[in-house]
């Protein structure tokens, strides 16, 4: 009897392998788990997150988002932020990396963590530095109305507003999104650009024909990351525009929020994240779908 | 010839290289001066002729208008929440990784597709269930630290790069009669440090910049996050400029010095992030 107690080597190693993921499936049990099936059953409920009443009102919540426009408009613009962010981070990106892979060895490292300062800094510090430099009376719009006799209400102006938020994502994120392809240059062999400057191949034609095909899934890698921030985008508009003007600038997080946690229809709010999980999902599958084919196509 | 012409070249290289660092580098200089600045010259100058601490005084010394020990406590509320996340992620990814990638143990299968799955959904949709469950535990580290203490991202980090240390290194402790536990602390944990380093900091950096829950789940002013405080206080249209300002250096300063004294450990895990 006592002998069978006696745990063999594997299964002590599975206890063992158990023991140290056990934190981990508690937590995925709690805090995953749970709550996303919570999720479901609230969305399709009407209550409102303090009272006891909660009514079953089937798919009432799901219809009710067709026709809201704050939905629309953060349907709309996660589109919207997608286009330009996934862009001009991929540019952004590209040529510092390309610029500082050309630097001397010596500054090369440090030069590249200090482009990667902006990605540490917090969203709160941004819109800080963003909403006062954008004042009506700063340096900055005096300076613009003094020589140019411009006058821009940054944050007010549907046109600018919206730019000023891709901004501001972008000019985070570069310094980043460089370390990645910096490191994807930098492992290309020493035999390929030899063998692109013997063919005489240098400039924009070695970029376009050696380097980036080279580099594909890194490229890849960043184009993903930058997706899933676009989609992801709440700080910046919570505290310089909520969302506005004229809903210019909204996101699904920042709705979400708003319905779940200002106006208590947590419900509506449940619903209206799994539509924006949906097209998030969606999304990532014609990325991939895209980003496949251009691997395909060279050879990866 | 050949040499000077390449020397030219890698001199208007870094001029343009420098040119674009100095404007991504130039909100910090800004943010930096305007907390220096006099207070009727705030967001006026770009150079202004002189310095001040007002500022910084304001928000943290006795004499300032409003109460000083709140800033000193949400310094303290964000170190106290991003310290134990970013431990927790490390210890929690270093076990997993090690289990998953090292131990051949039966579970693995079960794991990795937990993990895939998890990645699959936007946390967004956990937001308001994750509110309910954690209501309870309402301005309180544990409210704060919990929900998000372990990552993914994490995780992975350390089975990819557990997958690339031979498994020789291990087998032969274990001739040796050491066990999984044994091995985990003493082999495997210290050949991990480039990619610790990494993940403690970056978990650290996210948790220091999370707004969204910590202003959820501790409304209460002396359970905020510096980041959380300097929102409430800044939204109002009454905030002062300048101790806004400080306040702001104050949350960023920390976290670029402390990545900056790591920064050698940057390339090796920007390598495995790309796994």
């Amino acid at each position: 009897m006592k002998d069978k107690m006696k745990l063999n080597p594997g299964r002590k190693r599975g206890l063992v392998g158990w023991l140290l993921n056990a934190p981990y499936l508690a937590y995925s049990l709690i805090f995953f788990l749970i709550p996303l099936i919570w999720a479901a059953w609230l969305s399709v409920m009407d209550w409102n997150l303090m009272s006891k009443d909660r009514t079953f009102v089937g798919l009432d919540n799901f219809k009710a988002l067709f026709s809201d426009t704050r939905v629309q408009a953060a349907f709309v613009n996660s589109f919207r932020y997608l286009l330009p962010i996934v862009i001009l981070c991929f540019l952004g990106g590209l040529v510092i990396a390309l610029l500082v892979s050309k630097l001397p060895d010596k500054i090369k490292g440090f030069i590249a963590v200090l482009f990667f300062i902006p990605y540490l800094t917090s969203g709160v510090a941004t819109s800080v530095v963003v909403k006062y430099f954008f004042n009506y009376n700063s340096v900055f719009n005096e300076f613009l109305r003094e020589h140019f006799n411009l006058n821009v209400n940054w944050l007010t102006d549907e046109k600018f507003a919206f730019w000023v938020m891709v901004f501001i994502v972008v000019w985070k994120m570069s310094g980043y999104y460089a370390l990645f392809i910096l490191s994807g240059i930098e492992s290309i062999d020493v035999e390929v650009n030899e063998a692109a400057a013997l063919d005489g191949s240098c400039g924009l034609h070695k970029l376009i024909h050696v380097t980036l095909p080279m580099i594909m899934p890194t490229l890849t890698t960043v184009i993903v990351l930058a997706t899933g921030l676009a989609f992801g985008i709440y700080t910046e508009p919570y505290l310089l525009t909520g969302g506005g003007p004229n809903l210019s600038t909204t996101s699904w997080q920042l709705e979400i929020y708003n319905a779940s946690f200002t106006r208590f229809e947590s419900g509506y709010g449940a619903a209206m994240a799994i539509a924006s999980a949906i097209q998030i999902f969606i999304t990532l599958r014609i990325i991939n779908f895209i980003t496949d084919r251009l691997n395909r196509k060279f050879g990866y | 010839m050949n040499k000077k012409k390449i020397s030219v070249k890698t001199v208007i290289i870094t001029i343009i290289t420098l040119i674009l660092l100095a404007i991504s580098l130039f909100p910090f200089y800004y943010m930096i001066v305007q907390s220096l600045t006099s207070w009727d010259m705030v967001d006026k100058t770009l150079v202004p002729s002189g310095l001040t601490l007002r500022s910084y005084e304001y928000l943290l010394g006795r004499g300032g208008a409003t109460n000083s020990m709140m800033w000193f406590k949400a310094l303290w509320n964000s170190f106290a929440v991003s310290f134990p996340t970013a431990v927790i992620s490390v210890v929690v990814g270093l076990a997993i990784g090690y289990s998953v990638s090292k131990m051949k143990f039966k579970g693995e299968r079960f794991i990795m597709n937990t993990l895939l799955f998890q990645m699959f959904f936007p946390t967004v949709i956990l937001l308001v269930p994750r509110y309910m469950i954690t209501r309870s535990l309402t301005n309180s580290y544990a409210g704060m630290i919990l929900p998000l203490c372990i990552s993914i991202w994490a995780v992975f980090m350390y089975i990819n790069y557990f997958k690339t240390i031979p498994n020789d290194v291990f087998e032969a402790a274990k001739i040796d009669g050491a066990g999984n536990l044994r091995i985990l602390t003493s082999i495997a944990f210290p050949i991990t440090k480039s990619v610790t380093t990494i993940v403690f900091l970056s978990i650290f950096m996210q948790r220091w910049n999370e707004l969204m829950w910590d202003m959820l789940i501790s409304p209460d002013i002396n359970m905020q996050t510096l980041n959380v405080l300097i929102s409430t206080q800044f939204k109002p249209m009454g905030a002062f400029p300048g101790p806004m300002y400080a306040a702001s250096v104050i949350l960023t300063l920390p976290i670029i010095i402390l990545f900056l004294c790591f920064s050698k450990y940057f390339k090796e895990g920007i390598s495995f992030m790309l796994k």
